[in-house]
């Protein structure tokens, strides 16, 4: 049971991270991306690839591989965020405030094109990447868990809480949260919008990148793990409230809690509770738990 | 994306005559078919037909509704599966199951058009894509039904006579299908029930006022959509004679979304555009299995930037638009509201009492109480924020009430919907423009008389009062052109029609002069006071005194949620409680000195 709820939490903090990552583009630019997945899965594979390289420079055990994990994770996040700009620049800038939603067509499409340009780079199969602290299970009590699990857990919440305090505190946070609110007075109180929205995608595809690597040692990575991935990350936002970044991570941590919980009755009807439980929240709460109501001026 | 509305052709051509065209093509593919003996070239007609029907529609939903599903694939499953297990498990005759298939898929359409209708964007999204996942997950593990991924097999196809069909006799009939479900979905769009739906897509309270209910369209929609993905699916497995759960995948969905997208959201020959090029490209690109995904991304990645409205928008640009057909039309002039002269004289015409709402802690309405009559224009004025707007939409129905009643001609309508309401002859315009920007004024003024048209079923009638009222607001000549490329004063006035449209009794204006020059303010005085004269009772909020003093009968002021004043103008000016409410407190002597 233990196990379960530190297994939930640990992939909760995963989809937390997208959600964050989704909650960033959405109050900026009103859009979402939907390659989102396709990011975690390349992000994951910049990570491995990145490893690869460094072993083979450094030689074997040149350097702890807690340190090339470390640099793996920094290269994808890096990586996954410059490829935000084009997705944002192709995909997004277009379509933003405009109505209909073409940008679903659009990411979609940028996503199949990256899935496509890097499965001609890895090919179809799954890969493992090692965990930075070795397999051995831990035990506490009676459960035992990974240590990469809590990796990630420490990781993401960390990460979590820096750009809670980041959004809060710093001159581009402010920036962004002004965009969010109102987009046209923050262009008139000299804010450069379309700069703060391409940030937006940097942050939320880096976002991806980064959780790529850090799930990659817990589910074997391969090019099509990140769709499910994203779709949780997108679901956790919209049941926490897509306008509220804490929501946001309180979706992530309960969307991964009934997963794994589900998964202690039977693994195969996870999704599906998943799922069925985000639209059970939307039909009852149409703006997510969290999330505030947009009340139209009539 | 509603180019269709601009694309209408003449509303009295004969049926048949409409109907011919699309049966000349159908005849035409038949037999180019039937001339076909390549089972390659006969396969990739067969799945163009099935795409063009589940596109079909999807375009309702998607392009008329506005409703942008990505769980498509969960109905197309519904259907497939409802021929493969009738025809397996119960041994149903195979035509009778393929009748089943968009039943049962319709149904599957309600239930997920329940807790669609509450949400709206990426939410929508989100709720037709998890349910999408959901069916894919439930008929990939539930193997002891559905057979995973091992499928069903053995599902009866249709016969003719007694050899089962040939690969030609189901090209033929989704050719059939095809061109039947063309010419309903053309008849059922080009008319009232399209323009409801394009009309709830650009602004759902405004169409909600205007007779239309929301909830009853967006979930027609949902059906029809779902019925046609659900006969796609079935065709699939009956000609198959198979089918798994490898068919039911995400990327079915987006494909279905994007079929109708890249062909032309809310142009009926979208679909068949988005059929065709989709097709042909997964067609030619399967030469090159490497660079098919590369390419396919790309195009979706660029296609919409280059073509917003579609390959069949994009073509309609081009063509010279067709402008509806006003010109001959000799149209009656307006004299009287029909409904009007029915109501029974004497008493008021709505009676609201003891009204009240709060929001929070702010009341905007305190017990308010109000009497309307026919023939009369009323004016409500008030300072900012007295709660002028808030009754409106108390009265109108967008909002309700937390306690009082009104009724309309003795009958209560508290409880009335927005749209009964409109349909019972309650019109209002917005204190911020609320038109359906990118259809024409005509169209604009038709959706005004949706409820009107619902009850005498003549669509000619309402083109010739939609003529009348225009002639009557002095917008003639503009019926052809898109509301929203007028100037903002004509605009003003389009709303106006758009409320006449629907023979209204009580006209509630919110602000009608905002923004209008001191000329056109003079002329929408002259206007509503003809519009009093057609036995419609007027309310406006307005805040040009001089407007409001000119022509109205009587005069209600509101301040802070209470009605502290009524009468006729001249009491209204010389009234000390509403100078008090206007310019502060007599005995308050500093205020008054102060230069501005």
């Amino acid at each position: 049971m233990l196990q379960a709820i530190i297994g939930g939490l640990t992939l909760g903090s995963v989809y937390a991270l997208i959600a964050l990552g989704f909650n960033l583009t959405y109050t900026t630019t009103r859009t979402l991306n939907f390659a989102q997945g396709d990011f975690v899965s390349v992000g994951a594979f910049v990570g491995l690839g990145t490893v690869g390289v460094l072993t083979a420079a450094l030689g074997a055990d040149a350097v702890g591989y807690v340190w090339l994990y470390a640099l793996a994770a920094v290269a994808a996040a890096l990586v996954m965020g410059v490829l935000g700009l084009p997705l944002y620049l192709a995909a997004i800038r277009p379509f933003a405030g405009k109505p209909g939603m073409s940008w679903v067509v659009s990411t979609i499409g940028f996503g199949i094109v990256l899935q496509s340009a890097a499965l001609s780079v890895w090919g179809l199969g799954a890969r493992m990447l090692p965990a930075p602290f070795g397999d051995e299970v831990f035990r506490i009590g009676e459960a035992g868990f990974r240590s990469q699990e809590l990796v990630v857990l420490v990781l993401a919440v960390a990460i979590l809480g820096a750009f809670d305090v980041a959004m809060r505190r710093t001159a581009i946070g402010r920036c962004m949260r002004a965009v969010a609110l109102n987009r046209d007075a923050a262009a008139l109180m000299g804010i450069d919008v379309p700069r703060v929205m391409a940030m937006a995608f940097l942050a939320s595809s880096a976002l991806a990148g980064l959780s790529g690597v850090l799930v990659a040692p817990i589910l074997s990575a391969s090019l099509f793990m990140g769709v499910i991935i994203a779709l949780k990350g997108f679901s956790a936002a919209i049941i926490g409230g897509l306008t509220n970044p804490r929501g946001c991570m309180a979706g992530g941590l309960l969307i991964g809690l009934v997963e794994s919980l589900t998964a202690l009755w039977s693994a195969q009807w996870r999704e599906i509770m998943v799922f069925l439980l985000v639209i059970l929240v939307l039909a009852m709460a149409p703006n997510g738990l969290f999330g505030r109501k947009l009340v139209e001026k009539v | 994306m509603m180019e269709a509305s601009v694309l209408r052709p003449a509303v009295r051509r004969s049926a048949l005559l409409r109907a011919a065209p699309a049966l000349g093509i159908g005849a035409a593919l038949v037999a180019l078919a039937l001339t076909l003996s390549n089972d390659f070239y006969l396969y990739v007609a067969f799945m163009a037909g099935v795409y063009y029907i589940c596109a079909s529609g999807m375009n309702v939903l998607a392009g008329y509704a506005g409703q942008k599903s990505l769980g498509q694939a969960g109905l197309f499953a519904a259907g497939a599966y409802t021929v493969a297990l009738l025809t397996t498990r119960l041994e149903v005759p195979p035509a009778l199951a393929l009748a089943a298939a968009p039943l049962v898929a319709a149904a599957v359409g309600v239930l997920i058009a329940l807790p669609s209708l509450r949400v709206k964007g990426p939410s929508l999204a989100l709720v037709t894509l998890a349910f999408g996942l959901v069916v894919e997950k439930l008929v990939t593990e539930w193997t002891d039904l559905f057979g995973g991924a091992q499928g069903v097999y053995g599902i009866a196809p249709l016969t003719w006579g007694d050899e089962p069909f040939a690969l030609k006799h189901w090209v033929v009939l989704v050719i059939v299908l095809g061109v039947a479900v063309h010419l309903a979905l053309s008849h059922l769009l080009n008319g009232r029930f399209g323009r409801a739906l394009l009309a709830l897509q650009s602004d759902e309270i405004a169409a909600e006022c205007a007779g239309i209910s929301v909830y009853r369209y967006k979930t027609l929609a949902f059906v029809l959509a779902a019925a046609l993905c659900g006969l796609g699916g079935a065709l699939v497995a009956q000609q198959n004679q198979y089918f798994n759960s490898d068919f039911v995948t995400f990327h079915l969905s987006v494909f279905i979304l994007l079929l109708v997208l890249l062909g032309g959201a809310g142009n009926i020959y979208g679909p068949i555009a988005g059929a065709a090029i989709l097709t042909m490209t997964e067609v030619f690109l399967a030469q090159w299995p490497s660079v098919q995904h590369f390419i396919y991304g790309a195009m979706l990645l660029f296609a919409l930037y280059l073509m917003p409205t579609g390959v069949a928008g994009a073509i309609a640009r081009v063509l010279p638009r067709r402008t509806a057909a006003l010109d001959g039309l000799e149209a009656p002039p307006l004299v009287a509201m029909e409904r009007g002269r029915a109501e029974p004289s004497g008493g008021p015409l709505l009676e609201v009492t003891d009204v009240s709402k709060a929001f929070g802690g702010v009341v905007t309405a305190d017990k308010v109480g109000l009497r309307l009559h026919a023939h009369r224009v009323h004016a409500l004025i008030g300072p900012n924020g007295a709660g002028k707007s808030t009754l409106i939409n108390i009265l109108t129905g967008v909002i309700s009430a937390d306690s009082g009643t009104i009724r309309l001609a003795g009958q209560d309508i508290t409880r009335g919907t927005a749209h009964a309401r409109a349909a019972r002859g309650i019109a209002r315009t917005f204190q911020n423009l609320r038109l359906f920007g990118s259809m024409t004024v005509l169209d604009n003024v038709l959706i005004g008389a949706h409820a009107r048209i619902g009850v005498t079923g003549r669509e000619e009638d309402a083109v010739a009062k939609a003529k009348a009222v225009l002639d009557f607001v002095g917008l003639g000549e503009h019926a052809g052109a898109l509301a929203g490329s007028l100037p903002y004063g004509l605009q003003r006035r389009v709303e106006l029609a758009r409320a006449l449209a629907g023979d209204p009794v009580l006209l509630l204006l919110d602000e009608p002069a905002a923004g209008l020059n001191p000329r056109e303010t003079a002329e929408l005085g002259q206007l509503i006071t003809r519009i009093g004269q057609l036995g419609v009772a007027v309310l406006m909020v307005e805040h040009d005194m001089g407007l409001v003093m000119r022509i109205s009968d009587e005069i209600v002021v509101l301040d802070r949620g209470v009605v502290i004043a009524e009468g006729a103008p001249r009491d209204i000016q010389t009234n000390p409680r509403v100078i008090e409410a206007y310019l502060g407190r007599e005995d308050n002597q500093d205020q008054e000195e102060r230069p501005c």
